[in-house]
Parts: structure tokens; sequence; C-alpha cells
């Protein structure tokens, strides 16, 4: 099933020494642990072509962790690590290329946690919603892809690179547009701000990969993502982001929504909403774990917006639904008819 | 299901095993005014005022909802629409300070989480969302981020989805950003103190 598998076989333990002393020199780290780790990476990055060529010396070990291209033929998994060797150091050195593939390597790990929902006109509308809002952000030209999940749960999330997520059962407890649109707008900002990228930095340079590496990770799959991009995916989404981070997703979320013609006061009545979840819903569990309290994240948004956003407020609600069926007509209309009208389905896992 | 009575605790958690939508939810929820608000007949400050409300007053949520004002019912029966701001859930502490402050201008030192509040079991729930349970198992699955690739829609589709569904784009300016007023976090990594 996956053609890399050829290179994940060879485990070489000096490098792996080597590259934890390069890798986090700020750290007193358990050493086995660190074997552990950045063997995993390295057997993703050696080239199967000469698994026992590969240079034993410190300084091989880094070019190759700087992207000097000491494993031509490693792909994604080379990539990967090159990119984790520079998240460590600096934000500045992430291209908008590498950005996206850091993108597409957490993306991966909330795709194998929840499959997309096969509903593919729920799927064209949130891409059609959440690009149409990407326009007005600062990052218009970004790939933005957006994906319902099929989880029941009420979350969103997002990836550097321009990758939104929604879970299905947020897109059917939204009460109208407006509502996921602040949500999708929160989202947007999280990666125009790339607060995951610093996040992940900072976790990087801590050296804290350590903690959280997975001897789970199976052999065939490892060699496509980079077993640290799986352990960073891992740890970032369920712990979430700084607060600071997200009370600016609120705020600047609420102004993008605007801009892009819609009722500013959708995300607040989101959060009100999440207000009256408890943290022991199982389906609000994970998102009122990795975010501030609804209620302080509501006070911040009052006193930041007071009164300002009254005038963009006021437009009819349509709830998601009606725009759905508002677009299917327009489609049948336009094209012969095609297959049943979308309707909003249980999400019955 | 048995979930129902327990509507006004659960949120929304109920509404979406019920299939019900936010509206029915919010039917029942009963909220406190903040601080003393003019019940209004219609959205809108300029709207005629049917009540002079007090701080704490209790009010239950119609469910409606246009841009910042929300439908409210008195316990005296009466029906009109008060700020979304003017209200809090009444399970989360409301400041004696602010009331009677204008919105906008309270002072935020008020930082009571309302999941600190009142909790009920919810161990009757059978199903749950996405955990961190799920992305500990997580197997990276780039097949599914290449089909997502596929969905990806262009500017161009994008403004013909604007077009159809009414929305133009306006020029908004950014909101300012609210002076400090949280002690420092109290963890020592990013994001950890965020569990409550």
């Amino acid at each position: 099933m996956n053609p890399h598998n050829l290179l994940v076989r060879t485990a070489c333990l000096p490098l792996a020494l080597a590259t934890a002393l390069a890798c986090a020199p700020a750290q007193s780290q358990d050493a086995g642990k660190a074997l552990n780790i950045l063997g995993s990476f390295l057997r993703q990055a050696a080239p199967a072509e000469a698994p026992a060529q590969q240079p034993a010396s410190p300084a091989g070990v880094l070019g190759n962790l700087m992207g000097a291209g000491l494993a031509p033929a490693g792909g994604n998994a080379a990539r990967a690590g090159d990119l984790i060797g520079l998240l460590s150091q600096s934000l500045e050195q992430i291209d908008q290329p590498k950005e996206i593939e850091i993108g597409r390597q957490l993306a991966a790990v909330l795709l194998g946690s929840k499959p997309l929902h096969p509903d593919m006109a729920l799927q064209r509308y949130v891409n059609q919603l959440g690009r149409w809002i990407s326009l007005q952000s600062t990052r218009p030209d970004l790939p933005w892809t957006f994906a319902v999940l099929d989880d029941p749960g009420f979350n969103a999330f997002a990836a550097p690179g321009g990758y939104v997520f929604v879970t299905k059962g947020l897109v059917d407890g939204v009460a109208d547009e407006a509502e996921l649109a602040g949500i999708l707008a929160h989202e947007i900002i999280h990666v125009t701000g790339k607060h995951h990228l610093q996040a992940i930095a900072k976790t990087a340079r801590a050296g804290l990969l350590t903690q959280v590496i997975g001897s789970q990770v199976k052999g065939q799959l490892a060699s496509a993502v980079s077993a640290q991009f799986l352990s960073l995916g891992r740890d970032l989404y369920s712990r979430g982001l700084d607060q600071g981070d997200e009370f600016d997703a609120d705020r600047s979320g609420v102004a993008l929504a605007a801009r892009a013609g819609f009722d500013p006061y959708g995300l607040v009545a989101v959060l009100q909403q999440l207000r009256t979840a408890t943290p022991d819903n199982p389906l609000f569990a994970l998102s009122l774990s990795t975010h501030p309290p609804a209620q302080q994240r509501l006070d911040l948004l009052e006193q930041a917006m007071g009164n300002r956003m009254d005038g963009f407020a006021g437009q009819a609600p349509v709830t998601v639904a009606q725009r759905m069926e508002g677009l299917a007509a327009r489609r049948s209309a336009s094209t012969a008819p095609s297959g049943p009208a979308s309707r909003r389905t249980p999400a019955k896992k | 299901m048995i979930l129902n009575k327990f509507n006004r605790i659960h949120g929304l958690g109920t509404c979406l095993l019920l299939l019900g939508s936010a509206m029915a939810h919010a039917q029942s929820e009963s909220v406190l005014l903040k601080r003393a608000a003019e019940l209004r007949e219609a959205p809108g400050e300029s709207s005629r005022s049917l009540a002079a409300l007090a701080a704490r007053t209790p009010v239950t949520r119609s469910g409606a909802r246009q841009g910042a004002w929300i439908q409210v019912r008195t316990a005296e029966g009466a029906n009109g629409w008060v700020h979304m701001f003017d209200v809090a859930s009444s399970t989360a502490a409301v400041p004696s300070a602010g009331a009677g402050a204008l919105r906008g201008l309270t002072s935020f030192f008020n930082k009571g989480s309302a999941q600190g509040g009142t909790t009920t079991a919810t161990s009757t729930v059978g199903i749950r969302g996405l955990g961190a349970e799920d992305l500990a198992r997580s197997q990276p699955d780039m097949a599914a981020v290449a089909q997502a690739d596929t969905m990806r829609l262009d500017a161009d589709q994008a403004r013909q989805f604007a077009a159809s569904a009414a929305l133009s784009s306006r020029t908004v300016g950014d909101l300012p950003v609210p002076a400090p007023v949280q002690a420092p976090v109290q963890g020592t990594t990013p994001g950890s103190s965020n569990f409550n």
C-alpha cells in the first residue's frame, strides 16, 4: 500500500546520538528517549539505497538537519526532517512552500484520527464559505483547503499553509451560517498569524519532542509522514495553542468575518453556546480543554468590540441547510439535475 | 432519551444528539442580565423600550438572534430584545461591580469561568467527540490530505459563491487589543494552562 516503506529500515544509533546533541543543545535529555526519537527520525531520513554509508560524523548529521541534501532520495520524510531542524532555529527560515509542507504533515495527523465526512456537497459548501472568507484575509493566495471531519464532537482545527478543519458535529450545532463563518474566520487567523508554526517551533526548540515520541508509529506509514511531525501534531492538537493566540483569533476573526460580509456576532453567539457546555461533556471536552474559558473569551471580545461592530450586523440569519438548499437549487437550475438534494444527515459513527 | 432533561446544562451537545438546532437548545436557556438594560421592542438601541431591566434579572432566551440582539422573555411574560453582551449565562458569576456600567466601559476584573460553576454528571452520554485518545492513536493519513486538496476551490469559485449568497466584502478596521488584565499564565509550556 505504501510505496515508501523501504525507507523505514535503518536504525543508525551513532547518528541518532549525534543528532540528539545537535538538535537539543539546551536541554539535558534522557539519553534513551533521545535515541529513540532521533533514531526514528533518521530511519526515515536515510536513503534506502545506501543505509550503511551514512556519514557518522556530527557535521554530516548537522548538514542533513539543515537541509544540505544528504538524503536526496528520502522524499517527504527527509524533507520533514529538514523542516524540524529549520523550525527549531527560526521561523524566518520557513518559507511558504515549507509552511505548506508542514501543514500537510499536521493535517495528516488530524485526518488520521478522524476521516473526511462523506457528504461531498457539504465539503464543497464549507470550501466555498471558507475560501470566500480567506480572500479577505492578509494571505488570500495561500492554497486554502477546508474540510469537514466525520466526528460528532464540536471542534475546529487549523494547520499551517491554509488547512482548516471543522467537525460534522460543529456544522450541525451552529445556529446559522454566520456562526460557522465566525469559526472559520477564527481558524483562518490562526493560519495567517502562523500560530501553529510558533507553537511547534517552541516545542522543537525546547527539546520537548523527547516526551511525546511514539513507538506506536507503524513502519509502513511512518515513511510517508515524519514521526517527528506525528508527535508534534498529536501534542499540538491535544494541548492547544497559546491563550493569547486564541484571543487574537477571536478578535481578528470577528473583524475578518465582518469584512467578508457576515454578521460579526456569529462567533460571539457560538461562544455563548460554548459557555453553557461543561468540560465533562464528551462532545466538547477537547475544544474546552484546549481553549481559554468561553466566558473569558466573551469578556475580551466585548471589551474589543463594544458597539463598534453593530453597524455591520443585522443581516437576516441564513441556516446552513437553507444555504445548501439554495446552492443545490442553483446548480440544478443551471445544469442537468444530478443526485438527491443534500440533506443534513445524522452524524452517526 | 434521558438527555432531554439536562438540556440546559448540556447545551449544544444535547441538541446534536437530538438532531435539533442550536435554536431548540436556546429555547430553554435562561440567562441573567449582567447589568441594567432596556428591554427593547425590536433589535437595536433606537427601538422603543418596553421595560427597564435591573442587573441580575433572569430572562429566558427564545433562540432568535439578529446581529447583536437576542430575543428574551421576562418572568413577567414580557417579550423583547436585549444586547448579547448584556447577558451572562445563569451559571456564570455575574459581576456586581460591573452592574450598571455602560456596555463596553465595564472593567473586566471578573474572570470567573463559566465552566467553573455548576456541573452535572454527563457520563450517561454514550457518544463523544474527537479527543486526545484519538490523536494519540492517529496514524498519519496522507491519502486523505490529498483527497482534501482536491476539494480546494480557487478565488473565482469563491467569488461566485459570494455573489450567489449576496455576500460582498466590506472595509472593517481592526479591533483594538484590550489592555492585559490577566495574571501571568500558570504553566511553563505553551498552552498547558488551558485546562480548567
